[in-house]
């Protein structure tokens, strides 16, 4: 082992984001590596971070970016812009001068450019699918050996290289520190230029490179030692010397326009004839402190104050709801629940909360005698405990489970045999027909098609059963995670039925399927943790246990679970089962309103939907079951903004489903604590997601996954575009994207919360993660400490305060 | 190998304190040298050149800092120790090294 030279190699990737396979998308920040770093030296080669000029004047010319907006931009990015000067006789404003050169002044977006995928880049990646493709059709030879050993044992016999380089293979070191050492000399690397060099190296196919990250973290059957020594020596072998990177951060470049030039029309559009040359002088030292290149995060920053500063106006302050509720439900705080929230919470006896949608019950599940397991839990954290289900039937389980298991052989069998070299012929002959006509049904029929499927293949998850809370946690565990929650949410008082409702998407023939569920259950369906957290929280131990600890849980409130199908909106209860007598009627009110509500959400959500009709809400729902259908739903497009505190602040303002709502009740939280909580977890998975959207939505080639309609999968790691290339990464287009134009407005996520300004100030000064978040501007911060005080705004350097009510709007 | 005071054998003893999302790297070097185990503590807190850090969070494990302990051989420490100051030379952490005495070496060889 050469340890120096692991270091190295760790060194060199250091800021690598580990990306996760498909089949649980986590979004993630692919630029997180530079967080520590401000926002604007985040350009890495072929990555934007703003939208073009002409976007953001065309969003001038409409309105959505006015003159107050990029006022209160330049006022944030350059302070210095505070006086005033007289331009032929007219007094301005140093920053409405500043205004009129960003508006006249040319500057040429780079533009996000395609992956370039020299023959080299091919060849690794084709290697490494090969050699990480869960389900090959012909397994690799020597796999169990490792990456670079496999490579080593197989490329001497790989025609597609040359007879002299195949010799050399021969005699290459066994082990892959050996082998990259080797390399380095042979390519005549310098000690002090190794790092650099790797580091050069692993900026070439990013998506393989991050995900290696995440495998040699979480699986442990490859590393980005074993992949650079296959790329090294075979770089060394074929005699192509490496260069450091020559692709160089791209960023907006000044369009051949002078500083003169350009105060010259600023002062002659204002002053006219009579601007003279000491005004132009002058107009050309106010501009000189805002040059060209950075122009476009000042238009970036207007862009999302316009919209900051129109939310915050739009807050309420509603009185509370003193009489006790009759209904509470409590949804994650994906932006999808806001639609399901407001319309579901017309009657004012219904009170709805937002909470990470694992309800603070972090667990690894599986069903019922399943294979294999899901962590259902965000990725901030790791699973140590394992949750499954007991049926109220073992024998009419087991007897489902061994038809489930015939039907499954049986796929096997048709899979093998179409997938053979010579059977496809025979068993087309054979059944053909028959799965001709499925498609055809399928194609034509999808909502039926689904039914009859549903009907012939019933799911485990159908039949009654109870999870089993008891073997995954202790008593205090139990009681502590139902504690931290209602100290998290702020619930001072509990309604006679409580629902919680975990989240899950429905598509067919969806390769991002994962990237429409619950992010706090780590791409995953809620239901599991919905389940575990109602029991819990019915559990009469853990009550006495919370009693005893101030929360007082009436013995006429009973918890139910609940999972919210983002695509149709049904909300369905779970575990009906479980629901006493004296309740069966409170639940079937809840399921006449949250039928009512979908109605209404559905019509809603068709006027974004491309394709979609208000008036065909059936077709919405449809969307669900229709394998050609690329936007089964928008997922979280859109978003924008998180708000931390009260509904009362929030109720019955319509937020379009574009801001993340964590429930937070100041009275409830003396210690800070649960606000802690909030601020380090649920808060950073947004700015993950929001991260994910944003650079997906600026750079689809690099960032995003591109279109979906090209996409070929890897298993289930992920997906290429076309049959070969780099690993993907990101949000596929049309999760951003219709046509050539965006439909996701990216903004960096802007968080409002309403508590003590003290209290937040002290966990963001202890906690380095948010100081990273907040101070270098990748996300911001704006705050009041009640509803009758001013908002503010965090800065580095204190609290200042917030913009207000723009005016042009 | 140094035999001191109560047949105690000496030993050399790493403690590296990094953000957790870069602890895997870290552990990958202490096994890639040879060592027998290590012990890992999550959500230390503290005070360093960025700051104040506040130890265990409730729902993220990612973002708190970790610290490795691990003891080896002194003839074993040093290409380990260089390792991990490379590692560290550009990022933010911490390595203390220290000379520590064991009962029963056969278990850190």
């Amino acid at each position: 082992m050469n340890l120096i030279l692991r270091a190295q190699v760790a060194k060199a990737a250091h800021a690598i984001v580990p990306s996760w396979p498909v089949e649980s998308f986590i979004a993630v920040n692919p630029l997180a590596g530079h967080e520590p770093r401000p926002f604007e030296t985040a350009a890495t080669p072929g990555v934007v971070l703003t939208r073009s000029r002409e976007a953001y004047l065309a969003d001038a010319d409409r309105g959505r970016i006015v003159d107050a907006d990029l006022e209160a931009a330049l006022a944030e990015r350059v302070p210095e812009l505070a006086g005033k000067l007289t331009i032929g006789g007219n007094s301005v404003s140093a920053v409405s001068v500043a205004v009129l050169d960003m508006k006249s002044a040319q500057w040429n977006s780079p533009g996000a450019t395609e992956p370039s995928a020299p023959w080299l880049d091919e060849y690794l990646a084709t290697w490494v699918s090969s050699y990480l493709n869960p389900d090959p059709l012909w397994p690799m030879p020597h796999k169990q050996q490792g990456f670079y050993q496999a490579w080593r044992a197989l490329a001497r016999r790989d025609p597609s290289l040359p007879r002299t380089a195949r010799r050399t293979m021969a005699e290459l070191p066994v082990e892959p520190d050996a082998a990259l050492a080797w390399a380095l000399v042979q390519l005549g690397v310098a000690a002090e230029a190794v790092t650099e060099t790797l580091r050069a190296e692993l900026q070439y196919l990013p998506g393989w490179v991050g995900h290696i990250k995440w495998r040699a973290e979480k699986i442990g059957d490859i590393d980005l030692l074993s992949y650079l020594s296959v790329r090294l020596t075979l770089q060394a072998v074929l005699d192509l010397t490496p260069l450091p990177s020559s692709r160089k951060p791209l960023i907006a470049e000044e369009a051949q326009t002078t500083l003169w030039h350009r105060a010259e029309h600023v002062a002659r559009s204002i002053g006219g004839s009579r601007a003279d040359r000491d005004d132009i002088a002058a107009v050309s030292r106010v501009l000189a402190t805002h040059p060209v290149p950075d122009h476009e995060l000042t238009w970036q920053k207007a862009y999302e104050l316009h919209y900051r500063a129109t939310l915050v106006a739009s807050l309420r302050d509603t009185d509370p709801f003193t009489p006790r509720p009759q209904l509470q439900l409590v949804m994650c705080i994906d932006p999808r629940s806001e639609g399901m929230r407001r319309h579901i919470e017309v009657p004012p006896d219904v009170e709805t909360f937002g909470f990470a949608g694992f309800f603070g019950v972090p667990v690894r599940f599986s069903r019922y005698r399943a294979r294999g397991a899901v962590n259902s839990l965000p990725a901030l954290l790791t699973a140590r405990h394992h949750l499954t289900e007991h049926p109220t039937d073992p024998a009419k389980a087991d007897d489902h489970i061994m038809r489930g298991r015939t039907r499954d052989a049986l796929r096997q069998s048709t899979h093998r045999a179409d997938s053979g070299a010579v059977t496809p012929f025979a068993f087309a002959e054979v059944s053909g027909w028959l799965y001709g006509a499925i498609s055809v049904l399928r194609t034509l029929t999808p909502t039926l098609q689904a039914r009859i499927h549903r009907f012939l293949t019933p799911s485990t998850a159908a039949l009654p059963s109870n999870v089993t809370i008891v073997d995954a946690f202790t008593l205090e565990e139990r009681a502590a995670m139902a504690e931290t929650a209602v100290r998290m949410m702020g619930i001072g008082q509990f309604a006679p039925l409580v629902v919680l409702a975990g989240h899950a998407s429905e598509s067919m023939n969806n390769l991002y399927q994962s990237a429409l569920d619950c992010g706090a259950c780590g791409g995953n369906p809620g239901a599991a943790n919905a389940r575990a957290s109602a029991a819990i929280f019915n559990d009469p131990d853990v009550r006495a246990l919370l009693a005893a600890r101030g929360i007082d849980i009436p013995s006429d409130s009973f918890f139910i679970a609940a999972e919210h199908n983002t695509v149709t909106d049904a909300v369905t209860v779970l575990d009906r089962h479980l629901v006493p007598q004296s309740h069966v009627h409170a639940a079937q009110t809840f399921d006449r309103a949250q039928r009512a509500a979908a109605g209404r959400l559905v019509k809603e959500r068709a006027q974004d939907l491309p394709g979609a009709s208000p008036h065909s809400p059936a077709r919405v729902q449809g969307r669900a079951h229709d394998w050609a259908e690329v936007y089964p739903e928008l997922g979280l497009a859109g978003n924008a903004a998180m708000i931390i505190g009260p509904r009362q602040m929030t109720r019955g303002v319509n937020l379009n489903r574009r801001v993340f709502l964590h429930s937070y009740q100041t009275e409830l939280d003396l210690d800070g604590a649960a606000l802690e909580t909030i601020m380090t977890a649920p808060l950073v998975v947004a700015q993950w997601i929001n991260h994910q959207y944003y650079f997906s939505a600026l750079n689809p080639a690099t960032l995003g996954a591109g279109t979906k309609t090209i996409h070929n999968a890897i298993g289930t790691i992920g997906v290429l575009a076309g049959h070969a290339g780099d690993l993907r990464r990101g949000l596929p287009w049309q999760s951003v994207g219709l046509g050539g134009q965006l439909f996701h407005e990216p903004m960096r996520l802007t968080v409002i919360i309403q508590a003590p300004l003290d209290s937040i100030g002290r966990i963001v000064s202890r906690n380095q993660v948010l100081r990273n978040l907040l101070d270098n501007d990748w996300i911001t911060l704006t705050a009041r400490n009640d509803p009758a005080a001013p908002w503010r705004r965090y800065t580095p350097y204190g609290w200042t305060a917030a913009p207000t009510a723009l005016k042009g709007t | 190998m140094t035999m001191t005071m109560n047949n105690l054998t000496q030993m050399t003893r790493l403690e590296v304190v990094v953000p957790a999302r870069d602890a895997p790297a870290i552990r990958e070097l202490i096994t890639s040298a040879g060592a027998t185990g290590y012990t890992s503590v999550s959500g230390v807190s503290g005070i360093g050149h960025h700051g104040q850090h506040s130890g265990a969070l409730l729902f993220n494990e990612y973002d708190t800092l970790t610290m490795l302990i691990t003891v080896l051989p002194p003839d074993n420490a040093g290409e380990l120790i260089d390792a991990v100051q490379q590692l560290l030379s550009t990022s933010s952490g911490v390595m203390f090294v220290s000379d520590t005495y064991v009962s029963r070496p056969d278990y850190f060889q």
